[in-house]
């Protein structure tokens, strides 16, 4: 089952032209393939097309790219080389934008503000809810933190519904109740038992911190401080320009002095956003952290200064790894918003949940999806 | 188009499977190179009924494992039969038996429970049709195992010793895509992506599934459906439906599409109560007049 060396060199050309966009082939696919074109009819172009389609696994995304590069490949003449777009990465602009200005830190709560209450059913807690986070008061947000512990220990406590051994009650495992059972001369005296799981998922949260999503800050650092006390396998990045990673600074404790350590460490707090930058410097930098059992949280507006398709591309990849990606954006509590600048639109295909994030109650819709 | 290509094609259609010619290819691919196929695409579209299919068009038999969250490697694999060897070694105690004798007798294969994979690998009439169904439903923990099992074909028990397989099983793995499938394990296999079939496909499907349903009628469902789908909803129709809808309708005797009646079975074909008030009245007069238009 010899493929002829001139059809050999044709399709190891082609596998290169295809890695080269971006569609990922091995060399195993590759003597697949050569397999496969000994098995199909080589005068009838559309079933070597298709063959090699099925052999080299190319995922439905990619069949355009495929069938154009097919075309280009195989069409019996002379192969020409397809232009393949120039790409650019982030990391010789990263550090680019290093500037640190106090002064324009505005996480300071806004002025102190009584919630408009007796109402029938009036609760304080149902209030906050639905209040937006740039509406609250001082008050509101020692509450408001109290609530997020609670949500945080939620997501935290999943069960799995894989069954482990217990000591505890379960479902009785005659399996393990024999095996124990040879201890004691083959007299059972105790059952084995196995009961759901406990999962401790893996959270990365990757928050913007760019000027136009300042309103929210404070709240959705209370909300990843809460996650840090309750999820021990938690990363946190802060991302405007350029990517930093505040897992560190992000410690339990007090907030006011994680706050410090934060602005210290977050360069270009309140500036712009190269949202797609960011998140391929993190693919590149940070994508073996993201695993199958992992829950990456994107909490940004999606307001973006820099390259959409870069963006496109990063998500994609982040996709690939990630067991489900979530992208929070608080702009949607405005009931006119529309994903509609053009990295939300580059965004969004890749995106599992996408919700707002603008009060407790959209953080709380986000916990019901996890579960 | 390859002979035996044609043929597979061919008698897939024969079995009631309307095959183009990259599933046929798929399909034959797979079985020559004794890979497995995985098959992904949107629910409905037969991905499951390819494995029977392929099963029937084979003359083997189908061994399907179920795949959901939780699964783990003894219900997929063999189970000792506790009960039964209890009770055989009650029985021992009342009339002495050489020891050795009756450990062999009770770790026999008799008192195996042969799980689907560890049943598709010792199958002895030549090799069945192994449908790992929904594999995207499994965990993780779970697919790495799989992926062991397809590599080598054989299974360890550990109070038999290894069980290699008699004959490779034909393979095919479905997934839904509600997760992405490992790398390794779509490496493993060929990869076919099942789209939601053409107006030719579809019609043909339908001739061959509700025999007595008047052709006009069969066009305008196809066509209905096929604009459907066009919409913008959460869940579109699979085959599956097109097939329900269209039975429901031959049972109300209906002989062409009208709006009343298409507003009441709607139900056939939209099971998501969004997709349902998206496609309101209007819509639906529209969709009627669009379906009943010839051409």
């Amino acid at each position: 089952m010899n493929v002829a060396p001139g059809l050999a060199a044709q399709l190891a050309k082609f596998a290169g032209a295809l890695r080269e966009q971006g569609i990922r082939v091995g060399l195993g696919d590759e003597i697949d393939a050569a397999t496969a074109l000994t098995l199909v009819d080589l005068l009838d172009r559309g079933e070597v097309q298709c063959g090699l389609r099925i052999a080299l696994k190319v995922p439905r995304e990619a069949w355009a790219t495929f069938d154009r590069l097919f075309r280009v490949h195989w069409s019996g003449t002379a192969v020409d080389d397809v232009p393949v777009p120039p790409r650019t990465y982030p990391r010789d602009q990263r550090g680019a934008q290093w500037r640190w200005d106090g002064a324009r830190v505005r996480l300071e709560l806004p002025e102190p503000e009584r919630p408009e209450g007796d109402e029938p059913g009036y609760s304080p807690e149902a209030m906050l809810r639905r209040k937006p986070f740039d509406q609250l008061s001082a008050s509101d947000v020692a509450a408001m933190e109290r609530l997020l512990v609670r949500l945080a220990l939620r997501l935290a406590a999943r069960r799995s519904r894989r069954l482990v051994p217990t000591r505890g009650r379960g479902v009785v495992d005659l399996r393990h109740s024999f095996r124990s059972a040879l201890r004691t001369e083959g007299e059972l005296f105790r059952l084995a038992r196995r009961a759901r799981a406990l999962e401790v998922p893996r959270v990365v949260l990757l928050y913007d911190t760019s000027g136009s999503m300042d309103p929210y800050s404070r709240f959705h650092l209370a909300f990843a401080f809460a996650l840090r006390r309750v999820i021990r396998r938690l990363e946190i990045f802060a991302f405007n320009t350029a990517l930093t990673r505040v897992t560190r600074a992000i410690a339990p404790g007090k907030i006011s002095q994680s706050l410090e350590r934060l602005t210290a460490d977050v360069p270009d707090w309140s500036g712009g956003t190269r949202i797609g930058e960011c998140l391929a410097a993190f693919v590149a930098d940070w994508g073996t952290i993201v695993g199958r059992d992992t829950t990456v949280v994107i909490v940004s507006d999606g307001l973006d200064l820099g390259d959409t398709e870069l963006l496109g591309r990063a998500m994609r990849a982040l996709r690939e790894r990630a067991r489900t990606i979530v992208w929070l954006n608080p702009l949607m509590g405005d009931p006119r918003y529309e994903p509609t600048q053009a990295g939300m639109r580059a965004a969004l295909p890749h995106v599992d949940h996408f919700g707002p994030a603008h009060d407790l109650e959209s953080l709380e819709r986000l916990l019901r999806f996890l579960d | 188009m390859n002979e035996a290509i044609r043929a597979l094609q061919a008698a897939m259609e024969r079995d009631g499977y309307v095959a183009e010619p990259a599933v046929a290819t798929a399909v034959y691919l797979a079985t020559e190179m004794r890979k497995p196929l995985l098959v992904e695409g949107e629910a409905g579209v037969g991905k499951t009924e390819l494995a029977k299919v392929l099963a029937r068009v084979l003359r083997t038999e189908l061994i399907r494992l179920q795949c959901y969250e939780g699964l783990d490697a003894n219900t997929a694999l063999y189970e000792w039969n506790y009960q039964r060897q209890l009770l055989r070694l009650r029985i021992a105690e009342r009339e002495p038996h050489d020891p050795a004798a009756l450990e062999d007798l009770i770790f026999g294969r008799e008192y195996l429970l042969e799980r689907p994979l560890l049943r598709a690998i010792t199958r002895r009439a030549g090799p069945p049709v192994l449908l790992v169904d929904e594999i995207d439903r499994a965990d993780d923990g779970f697919e790495a195992f799989l992926l062991e099992v397809l590599s080598d074909f054989q299974v360890t028990v550990p109070e038999l010793g290894t069980i290699a397989a008699t004959h490779v099983p034909h393979v095919v793995l479905t997934s839904n895509r509600t997760r992405e499938i490992g790398d390794a394990l779509r490496r493993r296999c060929l990869y076919l992506y099942v789209e939601h079939p053409s107006f030719e496909k579809e019609l043909r499907i339908l001739r061959g599934k509700v025999p007595g349903l008047d052709e006009r009628l069969a066009r305008s469902i196809t066509r209905f459906v096929q604009a459907l789908r066009r919409r913008d909803l959460r869940k579109l129709p699979g085959v599956a439906e097109t097939i329900d809808w269209a039975q429901a309708l031959l049972r109300l005797g209906q002989d062409r599409l009208d709006a009343e009646v298409v507003g009441v079975t709607l139900g056939c074909l939209l099971k998501d109560e969004h997709d349902l008030r998206q496609t309101g009245n209007a819509a639906v007069d529209e969709l009627v007049v669009l379906a009943s238009s010839p051409g």
